[in-house]
């Protein structure tokens, strides 16, 4: 479970004019409040720049939020990001590996910082390398692989810990058709678990394929918090990424 | 603690895979002592030999015969004979001569009246091998046309030098040593250590965020002071591994290397024994750990490799000033020195290997070392927590 209430998010960038320096502050995420719950996929929508990866950042305890609180898995972030951390598999579409290390010691550094026990953490580890085809290359470093086995190296470090709450980040952005599809059955899967899973994309295909619930953010405000059936239900325009362009424009 | 080991295990991993720092922190700094000593013994030798073996070319003006004599019996000499004294600046230039030397015409008259005559000399004074020689030339025809006086006059020698200097020298070879080129090596090794703390500390910061895996890191559930005390320690290994390599590498040269003369060796090695290199390396540790979060707090805000190093760089000049004040010889270790940053060090050194370092000033040094250390850790923190730096 995901709450957020009243999320904001200031970042202030010094900028410089000749001898002249200007101090600016602006609201990356403004007063962001929403809920995911557990065995329902969360869509978080907006165009670049709208907010979307700031308000992620914060539920995964990456930044600290300026104000409002984000309760995940039952803790407040405030309380200590490092619980809300253990609980939570990060993703994002750039699949942000050690590119020196390969599968096998990226996997074991994940699992030894989450703290799995050696047994655990074995057993875990051979199990994903198996379901996602890692064992043939699992000693080759990661620089050296293609997109898509580094892809299956990303979600397997994702899951290591078997978390209660998934993040995903445009995980599909950059990645050819099979590569995004695994990532959608991934995604299909968490929510047969009953994981809490919220992702972020502009792909309205992707969100029609795995949504049940929606938000759509725009510089840094959220404009709609709803189902998706009920989305679907007030569309005005012909598809969905039309009404999604014709809410951003109104709003 | 735990955390902590698994983090540095993991960057120093990812850093020996890398060719680039195994170059810069391993192989280069092990053969940097060697090949500076090897090399400098060779070209040494070889200039010396090659000046040896030069012909010159002398233009003579009135030459007396003992003068020419003394001129002949060295083959290498090329002798023009000159009527008279002629443009022989011009000569010079055009190389058609390297020097001349001018007697008066009337010189033998001089001599034979025990007076002083003025000989003039061309040359160019940069033309170091050919003014030596003709120096040579000048001082033993001097020495030559001396005796014949001193013989003709019935003087001993003892009447015209009637004081000896005899020295006895109280410092060791040691002390001289040391002091001398002290200075020097840790000149050597402090360079050799900025460059594998700069390099470790852009790739694991900067670099982090050229290959995307900042994000990664962040999410993992350690904090962010771990992590950054984990890039740290591994980039102030990288820069201390070096040094030790570099110096090591500069003994081992010592020892290996074959022309340096016996004295200088026994000097070096007395200089160089296991309490010295201890003292010299305990004060290492706390200075490459000031120069990774100082090199850390540095480069957080940069986003490319080459942003980082355009901001480091000139920092170069903040370690090398310090260092080369440390080699000049009327600047020595003093309580006014002790707390100043790398000139401490410099100095510190250069007094470990005299083997004249006063201990209550050595833990002076290494306590400000670790207070600076501390400080710039606590800045490089503040810099790696700042998301707008860490996350641009």
């Amino acid at each position: 479970m995901i709450e957020l209430k009243n999320l904001t998010k200031s970042f202030t960038t010094k900028t410089s004019k000749g001898f002249k320096s200007e101090m600016t502050t602006v609201n990356a995420v403004n007063q962001v409040s929403l809920e995911c719950r557990p065995g329902r996929i969360f869509s978080l929508l907006g165009p670049n720049g709208a907010g979307k990866t700031t308000t992620l950042r914060i539920i995964a305890g990456i930044i600290n939020p300026s104000s409002g609180t984000a309760i995940v898995d039952g803790i407040d972030i405030s309380n200590g990001n490092h619980e809300v951390k253990k609980r939570i598999g990060f993703l994002t579409g750039s699949t942000g590996l050690y590119e020196r290390l390969n599968p096998d010691e990226t996997i074991d550094f994940f699992g030894k910082l989450y703290r799995l026990p050696e047994h655990q953490l074995t057993e875990q580890k051979e199990y994903l390398f198996e379901k996602l085809g890692i064992n043939e290359f699992r000693k080759k470093r990661v620089g050296q692989m293609s997109t898509g086995m580094k892809q299956k190296v990303s979600i397997a470090r994702t899951l290591i810990h078997d978390p209660e709450v998934l993040i995903f980040d445009e995980p599909t952005s950059g990645l050819d058709v099979i590569t995004a599809d695994s990532i959608i059955d991934l995604i299909r899967e968490s929510k047969e678990n009953n994981k809490t899973v919220i992702f972020s994309s502009h792909i309205m295909s992707e969100v029609d394929l795995l949504c049940d619930d929606l938000a759509i953010i725009s510089k840094g405000s959220i404009i709609y918090n709803d189902t998706f059936e009920n989305f679907k239900k007030e569309m005005k325009a012909d598809n969905l990424t039309q009404e999604f362009i014709n809410r951003v424009k109104e709003a | 603690m735990r955390d902590l080991l698994i983090i540095i295990k993991k960057e120093l991993s990812e850093l020996l895979r890398d060719k680039k720092t195994i170059i810069n922190s391993i192989v280069l700094p092990t053969l940097l002592g060697p090949v500076l000593l090897f090399g400098f013994i060779k070209v040494s030798k070889i200039i010396d030999q090659n000046a040896k073996e030069k012909t010159i070319q002398i233009g003579l003006v009135n030459a007396p015969q003992n003068f020419m004599d003394i001129v002949e019996s060295d083959t290498l000499n090329q002798v023009t004979i000159y009527d008279e004294s002629i443009d022989f600046k011009t000569l010079i230039d055009e190389e058609t001569i390297q020097t001349a030397v001018v007697f008066p015409g009337d010189w033998k008259a001089q001599m034979d009246s025990l007076r002083t005559g003025a000989v003039q000399i061309y040359r160019n004074g940069t033309k170091d091998n050919v003014n030596e020689r003709v120096s040579g030339i000048m001082d033993t025809y001097a020495a030559n046309l001396k005796e014949a006086r001193m013989s003709q006059l019935d003087i001993s020698a003892e009447k015209l030098n009637p004081i000896r200097q005899d020295y006895v020298e109280v410092g060791e070879q040691k002390e001289l040593i040391g002091k001398r080129i002290g200075g020097f090596i840790p000149y050597l090794f402090i360079l050799t250590m900025w460059g594998g703390c700069l390099l470790a500390a852009i790739d694991l910061v900067t670099g982090e965020k050229e290959r995307k895996t900042i994000e990664t890191t962040l999410s993992l559930p350690v904090s962010k002071f771990t992590v950054l005390m984990g890039k740290s320690i591994v980039a102030s290994l990288l820069g201390f591994i070096p040094a030790v390599l570099n110096l090591l590498g500069i003994i081992a040269g010592l020892k290996l290397i074959d022309g340096i003369p016996d004295t200088f060796k026994a000097a070096i090695n007395e200089m160089l024994n296991f309490q010295s290199v201890a003292l010299i390396l305990l004060l290492l540790v706390p200075f490459a750990l000031f120069l990774a979060g100082f090199i850390i707090a540095l480069v957080a805000g940069a986003t490319t490799f080459k942003e980082a190093q355009s901001k480091a760089t000139p920092i170069i000049m903040v370690i090398i000033i310090p260092l080369v004040l440390a080699m000049m010889p009327g600047i020595e270790l003093s309580w006014a020195t002790v707390l100043v940053p790398v000139l401490n060090i410099g100095l510190g050194v250069k007094e470990i290997m005299a083997g004249t370092i006063d201990m209550l000033q050595y833990f002076t040094i290494l306590a400000s070392l670790i207070a600076f250390a501390v400080l710039a850790v606590y800045f490089s923190y503040k810099r790696f927590s700042d998301e707008n730096a860490i996350l641009k």
